[in-house]
């Protein structure tokens, strides 16, 4: 079957919808920034956010631009199983909360790598700072190439042209409104992301013959009796036990590592409100993600059953193909720039996260001194030059940057999350604990990933590229590695005598709300010997061999 | 210990085992293949079931999550309360 190429018809549409939405952006952000009066309220919007714009916020630095593009193709390549892959995304800001959102937020952390710095020490904060940055530019890149690939096919230029004028925009408003600017930018991007999103998808499924497109995210089981007519395998599991349980420590664990999710609980103006925020956040979240599930199935339903096979390399433009194909061309202007706004979200959280670790956990720590004034000019260099980082590197990005952003997220939790965790629930863990448990399990995950050495794989296929197989073995390794170090660490006594033990210990009560410190609470090594034996079970389980 | 420190324990774990069932019911249908393929609301099992945990029960969850947590964080506070006034 031949493949129909898909290209853009009408671009000036798209170039004033998308232009208009800039111009919005550049206004809150400029209107924002207004109420920063220090270099706190910059990087946190004064702590002062509502839970409706944060979770509106939370759900929109989340619904990158693979929320239009790479999703939708993956379930057009995968089909069911990514759809697994994705519905426990949801899981990460209420997890975050419960774990280590709410203790951050009273300690008054800007970054996760702030709690790490007061908990852990200097030098192992600069080991996660430096996986963190890794990590955020490995994101933000994925996402800068992806906007810079729509502005192309919207505007007609060269991909380096694209790159260089989409990144400065997007790296201009961020500088400008700091925290508050991106928190309200996120909101409103979120708003008109999801619009863009399901209300054409409705249409498209009108247009299909489907009767419940009035309510997009659940109502097309209409469809699914020609579905299977159609494609007979697209509800299969296809994937053994391995598969699914790997998406815990991948996925779910590696969201909750990420740092840009965790900055989002920072904001709130309280405790309370970060609550609440996270039970709007899983209402945007799940209307938006069930509603990709809806136009990955009409992607796949449409190549089965119209005629027009789609080209593998279009696979990432069905959403845009379905509207151009059922949609007036105003729609598909509106949901390009709903498009750009997904992508922004997520770049712009990025960049904050980026910013936030290289003046707050980085200058900040070496030069403690610096006035509140030279902290804010700061902070705008460190979000301009990040930004700038990554428009440069985007221009030719070497390979190893380019894996999956998926991939990424399994470094997130391999060397992030298990600290944090750790660090706010079990006293016993130490400085050496962590920093070897960081260091071992990051490096384990990137020599047995397929980039790197191909020939020291765990696993192999998909599950290896994205990270799913790496995650299963060094998760656990982390775990196993911060308790059994710590413990033994703790009874060396010319170790423990290098630092205040006891001032980690009064932090934990404290950023658990405790107004005393009492050595009975989070210091059971009971619970560490349990921690260390399940990790290593699950460490042994990753490395035997079949079960995928 | 007090039941405040016991009850932060607890609710960490059973909203962290609740929220994992929500998010993760595709190993429940890989484990227990007999359940796959009985249709509800015209769908598979094995898809609307995890999809709807995955939004509307997960809503649920989160929900009860906040409202305990909140109540908790309340708890602390007249304990904390309490102990600065016997310190007085």
């Amino acid at each position: 079957m031949e493949h129909e190429k898909w290209v853009l018809e009408d671009p000036m549409l798209g170039m004033i919808f998308v232009g208009a939405s800039f111009v919005f952006f550049y206004l809150i952000g400029w209107y924002s920034q207004r109420a920063a009066k220090s270099s706190t309220d910059y990087w946190t919007a004064g702590r002062s956010i509502g839970s409706i714009t944060n979770g509106l916020g939370m759900a929109s630095s989340y619904m990158s631009l693979a929320t239009f593009m790479g999703v939708t193709a993956l379930i057009l390549k995968l089909k069911v199983p990514f759809v697994y892959m994705w519905i426990q995304f949801a899981l990460s800001i209420p997890l975050i909360t419960l774990w280590y959102g709410t203790p951050l937020r009273r300690m008054g952390a800007f970054t996760p790598a702030h709690f790490v710095r007061e908990r852990y020490g200097v030098h192992t904060s600069y080991v996660t700072v430096v996986f963190m940055i890794l990590i955020m530019v490995m994101y933000a890149l994925g996402q800068m190439i992806g906007v810079a690939k729509v502005f192309e096919m919207l505007f007609g230029i060269n991909y380096n042209l694209a790159l260089i004028c989409g990144g400065a925009l997007i790296v201009g408003y961020v500088t400008i409104g700091g925290m508050y600017g991106t928190s309200y930018n996120a909101a409103f991007q979120m708003i008109l992301m999801g619009v863009a999103f399901i209300i054409p998808l409705g249409a498209i499924m009108k247009a299909m013959g489907g009767t419940g497109w009035y309510f997009p995210p659940l109502l097309y089981s209409d469809m699914v009796p020609a579905m299977l007519d159609a494609v007979p395998d697209f509800f299969d599991m296809k994937y053994g036990f391995k598969w699914y349980l790997s998406l815990i420590p991948c996925f779910t664990l590696g969201a909750m590592g990420l740092p840009h999710l965790g900055m989002r609980v920072y904001t709130s103006s309280n405790l309370k409100s970060a609550r609440g925020a996270m039970v709007w956040f899983t209402f945007f979240c799940g209307i938006v993600f069930c509603s990709t599930y809806t136009m990955g199935f009409s992607g796949v339903y449409f190549q089965a059953t119209s005629g027009s096979a789609i080209a593998p390399t279009d696979f990432d433009k069905i959403t845009l193909i379905l509207n151009s194909v059922y949609n007036p061309a105003w729609v598909l202007a509106f949901v390009i720039a709903g498009a750009i706004a997904a992508g922004l979200s997520t770049i712009s959280a990025n960049l904050m996260a980026i910013g936030a670790m290289i003046a707050q956990d980085i200058i900040a720590t070496i030069k403690p001194n610096l006035s509140d004034k030279t902290m804010k000019v700061i902070g705008y260099l460190a979000i301009a030059g990040g930004g700038a980082t990554s428009i440069l590197i985007a221009l030719n990005p070497p390979d190893f940057l380019v894996v999956s952003i998926l991939w990424a997220f399994g470094l997130a939790g391999v060397t992030v999350a298990p600290l944090v965790m750790l660090g706010v629930w079990w006293k016993p863990a130490n400085r050496y604990g962590a920093t070897i448990a960081c260091l071992v399990s990051g490096l384990t995950y990137i020599v047995v990933a397929p980039y790197f050495f191909p020939s020291i794989v765990v696993g192999g296929g998909l599950e290896a590229k994205v990270g799913m197989t790496g995650s299963l073995l060094c998760v656990p390794l982390c775990f196993f590695l911060l308790t059994t170090v710590s413990m033994i660490t703790n009874k060396i006594p010319a170790l423990m005598n290098r630092f205040d033990y006891q001032k980690d210990h009064v932090l934990i009560d404290k950023i658990h709300g405790w107004s005393d410190s009492s050595e009975e609470r989070y210091n059971s090594n009971t619970a560490g010997i349990i921690v260390a034996a399940v990790s290593l079970f699950f460490c042994i389980y990753a490395v035997l061999p079949g079960g995928w | 210990m007090n039941s405040a420190y016991k009850k932060e324990i607890r609710y960490t774990l059973i909203f962290s085992a609740l929220l994992l069932i929500c998010g993760h019911l595709g190993l429940l249908f890989v484990a227990f293949p007999g359940l796959q393929n009985h249709m509800i609301f015209g769908f598979p099992s094995q898809y609307i079931i995890p999809i709807t945990f995955g939004w509307l029960v997960l809503m649920v969850v989160v929900g009860f999550q906040a409202k305990l947590t909140n109540a908790l964080d309340d708890e602390i506070e007249e304990l904390n309360a309490g102990l600065s006034e016997n310190v007085e």
